[in-house]
């Protein structure tokens, strides 16, 4: 694997690389102005919004903040043991990460099923198409950084591995996105209203 | 590094639990802590796991002026 010394402080070169940053940016904004149209029209029909927030589970959603936190935590130990050329620890603690990304898509999948069963499909009213819409579009991302991730570990398990420090940092930004996604997701949508 | 990467991690589950235990809390302000408890965790993970510590200036205020003003614009809402 190829490191190099990278000089963070050059503002084209931002942890991971400036793609990535411009990515999360853009991720961010689209996120956080759906929240913003959400608290709107909570505004509108705060009764509606409040029963409907008693609909879901906020236990499930502190287990998936804890899951997605933990998972974060990994990944940003694995990036530190690879800085330090510890490619067989960066993989296990990888492993370790997607394993606890994998408990979020579970749990996430459990709720999902338990909101259908009851009846609370996207259509149900305002609060739910948001919370489907929000909450499937972050699932999403969950799936695509988990190909990535899986990908960096085969990738970096390679005889003549051509993965850099800087493609494994992206992949991490990536990753860290989503849990700075659910960081907004949750208290808006499971504690707010 | 490492040490400092579990600090944040710790401090991030804590405020995690403070913020569903405080959304039990009928009182008026609950939901202005709920969300500042959310802004410092965002900077904490953005800061420590993504080493934006590390990062030029104009990343940082990017990330914070992102948050904060996505704060006031819900609280204003709100």
């Amino acid at each position: 694997m190829e490191t190099q010394e990278i000089n963070y402080k050059n503002i084209f070169y931002p942890p991971g690389g400036i793609l990535i940053w411009i990515i999360i940016f853009l991720e961010l904004f689209t996120f956080g102005a759906a929240l913003v149209a959400m608290v709107y029209y909570g505004k509108q029909a705060v009764e509606i919004f409040h029963a409907s927030r008693l609909q879901l589970n906020a236990t499930f959603g502190m287990v998936n903040t804890l899951f997605l936190l933990t998972s974060g935590y990994f990944m940003a130990i694995s990036v530190e043991a690879l800085k330090l050329k510890n490619t067989d620890k960066f993989k296990k603690l990888l492993l370790v990460t997607m394993f606890f990304g994998l408990c979020f898509l579970g749990l996430k999948s459990f709720e999902y099923a338990t909101k259908l069963h009851e009846g609370f499909a996207i259509g149900y009213n305002t609060f739910f198409t948001f919370y489907w819409m929000l909450t499937l579009f972050h699932v999403i991302h969950v799936l695509v950084g988990l190909v990535i991730l899986t990908s960096v570990y085969f990738g970096i398990s390679k005889k003549n591995s051509t993965t850099t420090l800087e493609d494994v940092e992206a992949s991490a930004a990536f990753w860290h996105m989503c849990d700075l996604i659910w960081i907004l997701l949750f208290p808006i949508i499971y504690l707010l209203f | 590094m490492h040490k400092t990467s579990t600090i944040a991690y710790i401090i991030l589950i804590a405020l995690t639990i403070t913020s569903a235990l405080l959304s039990k809390l009928g009182t008026p302000y609950v939901a202005l802590l709920i969300l500042l408890l959310a802004v410092f965790k965002f900077i904490a993970i953005a800061f420590q796991f993504m080493e934006l510590k590390k990062a030029n200036p104009f990343w940082k205020v990017m990330v914070v002026g992102f948050v904060l003003l996505f704060t006031v614009i819900v609280w204003a809402i709100k």
